[in-house]
């Protein structure tokens, strides 16, 4: 056993030896360790370097607050820089580096930056790098040049570049009251609101609950308080309506008394179980929370204050009282209140030498004066520590005469030989949830803290994150709260545990600094002095906002939950004005440092659902390459071996010109608008007319938004005088089902229309071709599908294959085509007969590529010319324009802007010089690589034609109508192409629709 | 009749799988309902269509929003305002319905395919569940019967309780495969089995 | 931030989409009174305060609602069915873009 571990006490298991690895070398402790108590335990003091000036630093607090011991932690080839040795639960195998040094911690060249400490002082980076260029050393340039040597220098630890492969997931719970910390205010918050059957959640940073319990070496009813806080959680962990989260952060409070925590949930194991995660983000919405998040210690500040071995009197208290480990041989305390009377008494009966303990205040309580003697400690009242000496180690401090009321030093400094200092600045409430939810903190002038705001949301505050000082008001506090939070009314009959703890004066002296020769730091990671803070007072940055982004204060990892108040106090001295009136910065989440992969949970992957239509496995064994189209997959071309995919699409294309191909039409949204008012909605919605439309056709219709331009196009089925079947484009179908359903809604709730979102309910396939027909005609039974039976836009409905279908003769290929409809669940049969009853005509499945190369020869729109940016007339659809009814967009679109010659309108472009034309190049009058030109237009669509033999495309080409074969250059200097091109008409095929209609 | 295929394909694969070590967390199977419809009354024909509703299923909507009941493996439960969500073992219920429910009373559609049902029951389904969904599964929040329509990213999903300890999830078609892993995945911690 | 649906009860955000101020007034369809339609289709009043907006609960039973929404608190103080409680009687704006 190591020296420095005490033989008992504590809740570390001594029987249990665990190995690991800090920089290299191999080290052992105990289950229940952190990382900060095993190192203190084998004697180590050094654990990192400062940020800036690269001193060495070592553990100052025992808990989330430590803003100096940070260590990069190892798994594999995964790296996590930053983490606190506090917050470190050892495992065997956990494999840890410090951060901030080169090349090793005990010898760190950059630590020659602490004595040119006055030209890197607060502001430095503002100074020396911003405004113009006045000399080689300065200005923005200079920092260019700079800025990879600072980069390297200052900072923490770098993240590493392999993908993080941990598991990582986000949870939503619900319940009546949430209790924020598991001390002995938040256990007994718990216990009672859970006593009458509301749902609870305690959530503990810690791995084990019971806050201070764990190590104030109180006496709750007649047994130690580590014991009864234990047999408490035990207690609480067996209610069914209880559920307990350790090593849970919550770190955000938002609106709605919605709260974020981080549950680190096998970071403490070598291996996580199956499925489990690392960490867990849980959303909590709670209709009441009892905040019993305790406070934090503050240091004082004075030079040398930051040497490895000054540390927080109750983080000494707490490696003693929980892990049996002792920070130093020779211990003294220096202290502006009581609260390190306890924590000397404690340490003393842990078996530690307590030198002397050192106060600021000229008189004390009795109550300490009893704990200083059980102590065996000299008490050196009136005065302070004025350094601390050392390297790499604490070597002792200097005390001399002190007048708290003045800051006044005098009389001969008195040498302590420590390795060990143990300060206590008193004690600031963490009230940063509290000021999430909204309010600002309220100063106490007899705690000499912030106090939590009154609350603007649905919280309850307990023990001393409310400033109660003894555990025996916190637990009181905590069961007052819990049953308030839970709507039991006190009957007063409720029991309180009995609790021996010394009757300290709760109220510090109003000193955080002493000021004497040598760097005293604020802010321990960010390296901001007292010094520094003076200095942003000098050059008139007062304000507590602008002191903060001045120097840094507070804007670390630790976010500033040590040096808050000390750097407030600071300020207010130097401005002689008060603390609350100098006041503070609201606290922001996240409370402490969040995994981004817990922020993200499983957003890969599965995340991004795949939409996938009845017939894709078939595609996909058909050897189709798929293509992601928004979430659905898509064949882009079903890819014959050898084939480059123009060779693909110009094969399927020409076969569906010369005989037959099938596409998967699926994915088109489809909604069914049923109601006695269905039609008149339509005419509505619709710039034409689908009143007139009979049961049993369809009719192409184009749709506007309200500022006349246009949205979505597609056909609508009348399946029943109030029945219709609407379709949208694939891309459009939730944003026109939510214009629908606004319409209905807001504008016109009279209407008797229902829609539903039925685009899953039905497969579709096209079989498009001058062979068609036939292949309908060999598999369809109980319809015929000749011309007057089934004429252009007609709907019939008959079986394939034992299977009802739907089938409407319409065309986006311009040759005959159906659309084959029939239930999802049905589609790949469907789609199987149809390819059967096709091989007689050698029919070919078909994708995205030959879609859009045989509409471009159509010239028919989608998406791409429908952008938000175009009327009906730029597409020459103005016969789709009813002059017979208003519609949505009816008023709007006949704008001066609107009807200007100077539009974009569609045309087609020919290639000149037989090479493929590029998407989203633009058209010029005249230009070349050397002079781009004007542009006129740009290209939305492109592709070989096989039916003209040419590189074609439709483009946007401001008044396009007129320049029907003029020429143009593309020119596209992105990706180098420029050249000649015809425009013609958008239609370049079969412009009279001779063979859809044939 | 033609049988409906699965729109799960490959990734159903019957088995016990994730964490088995404390037994098994969850079951989740597809159940495939000869019917899923959804029936929408008129404003103000809400009680006409519950009665509707009552003589062809037997099922007896109680009031309130989200209400629903579960029995002998038919389903009904208010997904939206005088919009309910009817499930039947039977295939052709979206035409027995429209037999009384005329025009002037509300609209039925047939989601027979285009819904997928997904039941996952066991101790933690309500753990599973939460993984997803910001919505309150405990039996007082959520009770027997009653269902829920919500949305986890793109997978809207409405829910019905159909006993203690199992839930009813219906997504759109072609999303049920990418949900089906997701609920898989979200169960290897629990440990889960397929059927 | 949540929103408590009339029929589906609190919610989070997430399952909502914005749809839109709601102290416009659509005019007459026929109308063909440009300055009206303008003022529908583009000017908004961008309040500090109380705001009355259209979200639809599209993640959820998709019925549109009417928020009264505190633009500086996020305070929601009112929550009903738009199509009970749709577009403003009154025309209670005045233009040029302040409240």
């Amino acid at each position: 056993m190591s020296p420095r571990r005490s033989s008992a006490g504590g809740r570390v298991d001594r029987t249990r030896t665990i190995r690991f690895t800090f920089d290299g070398r191999s080290f052992t402790g105990h289950a229940g360790d952190t990382l900060a108590s095993a190192l203190l335990a084998n004697g180590m003091t050094l654990f990192g370097r400062s940020f800036k000036y690269h001193r060495p630093r070592g553990v100052m607090t025992a808990g989330i607050d430590e803003p100096n011991a940070l260590v990069t932690l190892l798994k594999g080839d995964i790296r996590e820089p930053n983490i606190p040795v506090t917050e470190i639960e050892i495992y065997d195998g956990l494999n840890a580096v410090s951060q901030n040094r080169s090349p090793s911690l005990a010898f760190d060249v950059g630590a020659i930056n602490q004595y040119a400490g006055k030209l890197i002082s607060a502001g430095f980076y503002y100074k020396t790098f911003m405004g113009p260029v006045i000399g080689p050393l300065k200005g923005t340039r200079f920092w260019m040049f700079c800025e990879r040597f600072i980069r390297r220098a200052a900072g923490l630890g770098h993240a590493g570049t392999t993908a993080d492969t941990a598991r990582y997931e986000r949870m939503n719970a619900f319940c009546d009251v949430l209790v924020v910390g598991g001390g002995p205010a938040g256990l007994m918050a718990a216990k009672a609101a859970a006593s009458d059957g509301a749902r609870v959640i305690v959530a503990d940073l810690e791995a084990a609950f019971g806050g201070t319990a764990k190590w104030s070496g109180d006496v709750i009813d007649g047994k130690p308080a580590s014991e009864w806080a234990a047999e408490l959680a035990d207690e609480l962990a067996g209610m069914e309506n209880v559920r307990l989260l350790p090593r849970t952060t919550v770190w955000g409070y938002y609106d709605g008394n919605t709260l974020a925590a981080l549950e680190r949930v096998s970071d403490h194991k070598a291996n996580p179980e199956s499925g489990e995660p690392r960490h867990r983000h849980w959303t909590i919405r709670a209709k009441t929370v009892v905040l019993a998040t305790g406070g934090f210690e503050r240091p004082l500040i004075f030079p040398g204050n930051d040497i490895p071995g000054v540390m927080l009197a109750g983080a000494v208290e707490r490696f003693a009282g929980e892990y049996g480990v002792l920070p130093g041989e020779r211990i003294a305390l220096f202290t502006n209140n009581d609260s390190a009377y306890a924590a000397a008494a404690n340490l003393k009966r842990a078996g530690a030498m307590v030198v002397a303990i050192i106060d600021v205040r000229p008189e004390i309580s009795a109550a300490a004066r009893e704990l200083a003697s059980k102590a065996g400690a000299e008490v050196r009242l009136g005065q302070a520590v004025v350094a601390a000496e050392g390297g790499k180690a604490l070597t002792g401090v200097k005390v001399r005469n002190f007048e708290a009321a003045t800051g006044m030093i005098s009389g001969d400094p008195a040498s302590l030989a420590v390795d060990c200092l143990a300060v206590s600045g008193g004690w600031s409430p963490a009230v940063h949830l509290a000021s999430q939810a909204g309010g600002k903190p309220e100063w106490d002038e007899a705690l000499q803290a912030f106090l939590p705001p009154k609350p603007t949301q649905k919280w309850i505050g307990a023990g001393a994150f409310t400033g109660a000082a003894t555990t025996a008001s916190a637990i009181a506090d905590g069961q007052r709260a819990g049953l308030k939070a839970a709507g039991i009314l006190a009957q007063g009959k409720e029991k309180l545990p009995s609790v021996s703890e010394p009757a300290l004066d709760p109220s510090p002296a109003p000193v955080l600094e002493v000021r004497a020769h040598g760097k005293a730091f604020v802010d321990f990671q960010h390296d901001v002095t007292a010094d520094d803070v003076r200095l942003a007072h000098q050059e008139g940055f007062i304000s507590v906002e602008h002191l903060k982004r001045y120097t840094t204060l507070g804007m670390a990892t630790d976010q500033g939950k040590t040096s808050n108040v000390p750097g407030l106090a600071i300020m207010a001295d130097a401005r002689g004005l008060s603390i609350p009136q100098v006041g503070t910065t609201r606290f922001r989440p996240p409370f402490s440092a969040v995994s981004l992969g817990s922020v993200a949970g499983e957003r890969v992957g599965h995340i991004r659902p795949d939409r996938l239509t009845p017939m894709h496995d078939w595609h996909v064994e058909q050897g189709a390459r798929m293509y992601a189209a928004g979430l659905w997959y898509r064949p882009m071309i079903y890819g014959a071996p050898g084939e480059t995919v123009e060779q693909a699409y110009v094969r399927e294309a020409k076969a569906v010109r010369e005989s037959v191909g099938i596409v998967d039409v699926s994915t088109l949204g489809k909604i069914a608008v049923q109601g006695p008012d269905a039609a008149e909605f339509l005419d509505r919605v619709y710039t034409n007319l689908f009143s007139t439309l009979p049961v049993g056709k369809a009719r192409y219709g184009l749709m506007l938004r309200e500022d006349g331009l246009a949205m979505d196009d597609g056909t609508t089925w009348r399946l029943g005088e109030n029945d219709f079947l609407m379709t949208t484009t694939t891309a459009n179908a939730g944003k026109v089902m939510q214009h629908l359903e606004y319409f209905l809604d807001v504008v016109w709730p009279e209407l008797k229309v229902h829609v539903t979102s039925v685009s899953d309910q039905w497969a579709g396939a096209a079989v498009a071709g001058p062979k068609s027909r036939d292949v309908l005609a060999a598999c369809v039974t109980g319809t015929k599908v000749d011309n007057e039976t089934l004429p252009f836009m007609g709907i019939v409905h008959g079986e394939i294959d034992g299977v009802p279908v739907m089938i409407c003769r319409l065309s986006f290929s311009g040759e005959m085509a159906f659309e084959v409809y029939c239930g999802a669940g049905y589609g790949l049969q469907v789609w199987e007969a149809l390819i059967e009853a096709g091989k007689p005509f050698n029919i070919v499945p078909y994708g995205l590529e030959a879609l859009g190369t045989l509409r471009i020869e159509k010239g028919h729109v989608t998406g791409a010319e429908i952008d938000g940016r175009t009327t009906a007339r730029d597409l020459h659809l103005g016969w789709l324009l009813s002059k017979k009814k208003p519609f949505i967009g009816s008023a709007m679109m006949d704008r001066e802007g609107f009807v200007a010659p100077t539009r974009l309108q569609l045309v087609g472009l020919v290639s000149l010089d037989g090479r493929p034309l590029t998407g989203g190049a633009h058209i010029v009058e005249n230009g070349s690589a050397e002079q781009l030109g004007q542009s006129i237009g740009h290209i939305t669509a492109t592709c070989y034609s096989p039916a003209l033999g040419k590189y074609i495309g439709l483009a946007l080409v401001r008044d396009g109508k007129s320049r029907h074969g003029k020429r143009a250059v593309i020119s596209d200097p992105l990706r180098d192409r420029f050249g000649p091109v015809e425009i013609v008409n958008h239609i370049f095929f079969d412009p009279d629709g001779s063979r859809m209609h044939g | 009749m033609v049988e409906q295929l699965s729109p799960l394909g490959p990734v159903w694969k019957p088995g016990s799988y994730g964490n088995l070590s404390r037994g098994v967390g969850v079951t989740i199977s597809e159940i495939r309902p000869g019917s899923i419809v959804e029936a929408a009354a008129w404003h103000g024909s809400e009680k006409k269509l519950i009665a509707a509703i009552a003589k062809v299923t037997g099922l007896k909507l109680p009031d309130g929003a989200g209400g629903g009941v579960f029995k002998n493996g038919k389903g009904a439960f208010g997904i939206a305002p005088t919009r309910f969500l009817l499930v039947d073992q039977a295939e052709g219920l979206a035409e027995r319905l429209l037999t009384v429910v005329p025009v002037d009373m509300g609209s039925v559609v047939d989601l027979s395919h285009g819904r997928t049902a997904i039941r996952i029951s066991g101790p933690k389904a309500e753990w599973v569940l939460s993984k997803f969904f910001a919505i309150d599964f405990s039996e007082t929040a959520f009770p027997l019967g009653s269902g829920k329509a919500t949305v986890y990213h793109d997978f809207f999903t409405q829910i019905q309780r159909t006993a203690p300890q199992a839930f009813d999830l219906y997504v759109f078609r072609s999303f049920a495969r990418s949900f089906w892993q997701l609920l898989c995945h979200g169960a290897e911690d629990v440990g889960y089995e397929v059927f | 931030m949540l929103i408590t649906c009339p029929y589906c009860g609190p919610r989070d955000l997430s399952e909502y989409t914005y749809q839109g101020d709601a102290n416009r007034v659509r005019p007459d369809p026929a109308s063909t009174d440009q300055a009206a339609w303008n003022d529908y289709v583009y000017d908004r009043i961008n309040t500090a305060g109380e705001h009355r907006e259209f979200w639809q609960h599209s993640g959820g039973c998709r019925a549109h609602l009417l928020v009264t929404r505190n633009t500086l608190t996020h305070a929601i103080s009112f929550v009903g069915f738009a199509r009970e409680h749709g577009e403003p009687k009154h025309l209670e704006r005045r233009k040029g873009g302040k409240a």
